[in-house]
């Protein structure tokens, strides 16, 4: 039987991300028809990779978009005066 | 005039070694001081905590943080924070620390902060020992912010929590969470002393800019927010650098 694309797989899937060792609890995930759309940043590369991996272990059918971006970490370039 | 560099929500772990610290080695030639607000690393292991030292230490700067939710993951916050400070970085939790900068005071009064929500939706003080006991939880630590903030003699005074102390800044969060984000109470604490600047972290779908109910500015410098290595905030200003200044 194939895994069904509602509410409580959302939860699933944010339950799998906030209680393992990914502990990313700023992804977004959406339906989108029959794909499921991850959306947040975080700090690597490698975290992106491993939750596309994760998620993809544990619902191997599940068809999956990463929209997760690497948030910059860049010096800035203005100063924003308090006043 | 005072330039305050700050950013929260870092989440420091191995695979993040190297990212911040080509930003952080311009940092002294931009700011004074560099404010972490909480969440310095992932599962708040001592690991993770020597990880953070290494990226965020021994930059020519006083470094100030709070710890933030995922630093007491583990439980281990006490070791945390000793790994932390043995590294020369100072961790608040309801104190408040006062640096000599350019001839001025600064002093920054810290907290990690926790939920109970704003004004009209927020968890009250009533029913269940566990809710009870989690409004009181969020009652007594923002006393402790007051109370480190009025205990301040400075000249400009900076406020720096993990939760946020204004809906302001949440904005683009789901309604739904902004119990679990931050509470009235340190708003109400952050304005019951002459606080210049209030830098919180946690919301990382939420705004940057906001004030509180008294009228002190508020800024969300969790790095999905922020999307830079830090910010850079002027107090103090006698002469402000136009070309620097974000108009």
């Amino acid at each position: 039987m194939s895994t069904q694309l509602d509410e409580y797989l959302e939860a699933e899937i944010q339950s799998l991300l906030t209680d393992g060792r990914i502990a990313e609890l700023g992804i977004t995930v959406h339906r989108r028809e029959h794909q499921l759309v991850l959306g947040g940043e975080v700090e690597s590369p490698l975290r992106r990779d491993e939750i596309c991996r994760q998620i993809n272990s544990r619902f191997p059918d599940v068809e999956i978009v990463c929209d997760i971006g690497i948030t910059r970490a860049d010096a800035p370039s203005e100063v924003e005066e308090i006043s | 005039m005072i330039r305050i560099a700050a950013v929260g929500d870092v989440h420091v772990d191995k695979d993040v070694l190297g990212r911040f610290r080509p930003a952080l080695e311009e940092l002294p030639d931009r700011a004074d001081v560099l404010l972490v607000a909480g969440d310095l690393t992932r599962h708040g292991t001592v690991e993770e905590a020597r990880c953070f030292a290494t990226e965020f230490g021994g930059l020519g700067v006083p470094v100030v943080t709070v710890l933030g939710n995922h630093d007491h993951q583990s439980d281990l916050q006490s070791r945390v924070t000793e790994v932390l400070t043995e590294s020369g970085i100072t961790v608040l939790e309801g104190d408040a620390t006062v640096l000599e900068l350019h001839g001025h005071r600064l002093g920054v009064a810290g907290v990690k902060g926790f939920g109970g929500g704003f004004a009209g939706a927020c968890a009250s003080n009533f029913g269940e020992r566990e809710m009870k006991d989690f409004v009181g939880t969020t009652e007594v630590v923002a006393r402790k912010l007051q109370d480190a903030l009025l205990s301040v003699q400075a000249d400009a005074l900076v406020a720096l929590t993990h939760y946020a102390p204004v809906p302001d800044t949440l904005l683009g969060e789901p309604l739904e969470i902004y119990p679990f984000l931050g509470c009235y109470q340190l708003g109400r604490a952050i304005d019951a002393a002459p606080t210049a600047l209030a830098l919180h972290g946690h919301a990382h779908h939420g705004a940057e800019r906001g004030r509180t109910p008294g009228g002190v500015p508020v800024r969300n410098v969790a790095h999905p927010v922020i999307k830079q290595a830090y910010n850079v905030y002027q107090l103090l200003s006698e002469d402000v650098d136009l070309e620097l200044v974000a108009t």
